[in-house]
């Protein structure tokens, strides 16, 4: 497990909608070293400026040949802003690939399932998975939040989108779509597909609720403050199923199984 | 090892320094908490660079730390209650210390206590210990049986904690004083009056942050130690108070980012230099810091960072 801290030029940065971004940059060894459910750490301040102090977290949304390593995100805050002003040519000082990815598993099928921006790590973990039975859930509040269907549509077998508003695909939760897909509880059938998560806390959670009905498990990708990323200041702590004990986001995960963690 | 390799190396860690009889390769180390027991961080940052590091504190049974949110970005600074989390005392020496001897750079160990009593206990079997060159006693944490007023914040509470654990230990001991006093100096002079070798300042300043949209605190224990650039001038300001109130060696702490940051701490008169935050923003700031110092010295045509010292 290598980390990096590499300065990196931007290939691409393109605007997908008002505040979601598509970050491509040329770093090939973390490229090379990542794996589905890592994350990198991205300083966002101007030149070797002080403010914002912290680098930004962000799960690393594919990697392509020649070292293309490439984010989904959103504008957020001054840090994310401070990102988005950047375009092709310009540098940003990464570190990774950081944390526990993804475990592929041997599962002949895979459901993933992604909220919001959570969907950014799931089409890496698509081209990582084998065999490919993949059922990709997009959901958001509104078709501008479903990005990069295109791209989706290209590594998985089924592609659902749902919205709240149901101004595409489903109206209703990603709940409504795993529901649609009449999956049996798993000691009725012989290969259970494994699930994967990542979105808001209440998406994940109910994506467990449904899953732990099935005896599916289900591993989740967390998202929390994090300051260093790399396991030092202990910042990230989230609790775990275990008595009186925390996790790490950035050196335990951020992939973890759902029952290791207190959904509280 | 051919003789070139190692004047080499030699050229990129000096310079070499004496600080209370540890002997470090350069004056530049890794402050508690920010580098985790070393081995967290070394394939990001080369530890044999340094002067050494002080490993995150030890106290004698281990500790979950705080609940979450425990950190909190302000500009230009790191709101964090972590809460001590750590290994605990056996398990550091038994799973942590092992790796940390096999790196050749000077390791010190933080200390932490609820009592005197688990202090000095720490401190007793820390002694003799091979692989330690020293203890940092962190003093800013509640005396639960004073009724949970900061040890840092009593001159004869920091005086006793000192004196005690000089008296179980052979190793040099730094306390590590808080800025969360109305004067620095007074509790200096307490702590070096009662036998302490060294001081290292400052720790955090205690602090907070709201969030607005949700109506409560930003941080889980409402209350956080503030760190990085935003707290440098009067980290500066209070290493150079003290470093003119007593003999014993100063480390200055806070905010030290840059070698500049660092050279401003020497002219005011420490003797050493730990960086903290900045570790954690970019991981290579300390390695960064010490080829600094080695050319400023070069252009200075000086052989020891203390004739900076502005007298």
């Amino acid at each position: 497990m290598s980390r990096y801290s590499a300065i990196c030029h931007i290939i691409d940065q393109i605007r997908l909608t008002r505040d979601i971004f598509h970050l491509v940059l040329n770093a090939p060894d973390i490229a090379r070293a990542a794996r589905p459910g890592q994350f990198c750490m991205l300083a966002t301040a101007h030149g070797k400026g002080l403010d914002p102090l912290l680098r930004r977290p962000l799960s690393i949304h594919d990697v392509g040949p020649s070292g293309r390593l490439e984010f989904l995100y959103r504008v957020v805050g001054r840090g994310t802003d401070l990102l988005a002003q950047k375009g092709p040519g310009d540098i940003v000082c990464v570190l990774g690939p950081l944390g526990q990815g993804f475990r592929l598993g041997t599962s002949s099928s895979s459901i993933l399932v992604g909220g919001g921006l959570g969907t950014a790590p799931l089409l890496f973990l698509a081209r990582g998975l084998e065999p490919r039975d993949i059922t990709i859930i997009l959901g958001g509040r509104d078709a501008q939040e479903i990005v990069r269907l295109d791209s989706f549509e290209k590594v998985a077998e089924k592609v659902l989108v749902t919205t709240e508003d149901g101004s595409l695909g489903i109206k209703g939760l990603v709940t409504s779509a795993l529901e649609r897909l009449d999956i049996s509880p798993s000691s009725h059938i012989q290969h259970p597909p494994a699930i994967f998560a990542c979105g808001p806390w209440p998406m994940m959670k109910a994506v467990c609720n449904w899953a732990a009905i099935r005896g599916l498990a289900v591993q989740v990708s967390l998202e929390t403050q994090m300051a260093c990323g790399t396991g030092i200041c202990l910042g990230c702590a989230t609790r775990s199923s275990g008595q009186d004990r925390y996790l790490h986001v950035c050196k335990d995960g951020p992939v973890f199984f759902a029952t290791d963690i207190d959904w509280g | 090892m051919p003789a070139f390799e190692r004047k080499d190396t030699h050229a990129m860690t000096r310079p070499e320094v004496d600080l209370a009889g540890i002997k470090l390769k350069n004056p530049v180390l890794l402050a508690s908490g920010t580098c985790g027991y070393g081995q967290e961080i070394n394939d990001l940052l080369d530890l044999e660079l340094l002067g050494g590091l002080v490993v995150k504190g030890i106290s004698l049974i281990e500790r979950p730390g705080n609940p979450p949110p425990r950190i909190h970005e302000t500009p230009c600074g790191l709101l964090n209650a972590i809460g001590l989390e750590n290994v605990g005392l056996e398990r550091f020496l038994s799973e942590k210390l092992p790796w940390l001897e096999k790196i050749d750079t000077a390791v010190i160990v933080n200390i932490l206590g609820d009592s005197v009593e688990e202090y000095t206990q720490i401190a007793q079997r820390l002694n003799g210990v091979p692989g330690i060159e020293g203890i940092e006693v962190n003093i800013s944490c509640p005396n639960v049986k004073a009724g949970g007023i900061a040890f840092g914040a009593d001159p004869a509470l920091a005086a006793e904690v000192t004196r005690r654990i000089k008296m179980v230990t052979s190793l040099p001991v730094i306390v590590k004083l808080s800025p969360n006093v109305t004067d620095i100096t007074v509790i200096a002079k307490a702590v070096e009056e009662a036998g302490a070798d060294a001081l290292s300042l400052i720790n955090t300043l205690l602090g907070m942050a709201i969030d607005i949209k949700n109506k409560r605190p930003a941080l889980a224990n409402v209350f956080g130690g503030l760190s990085g650039p935003a707290i440098k001038p009067i980290a500066l300001r209070m290493v150079w108070q003290v470093a003119r109130a007593v003999e014993i060696p100063v480390i200055g702490i806070g905010g030290i980012s840059t070698p500049s940051d660092a050279i401003e701490f020497f002219m005011a008169g420490a003797s050493a230099i730990q960086i903290g935050t900045a570790t954690l923003v970019n991981p290579g700031s300390a390695a960064e810091v010490v080829t600094g110092i080695a050319s400023f010295m070069d252009k200075e045509g000086i052989d020891d960072i203390r004739q900076i010292r502005i007298i």
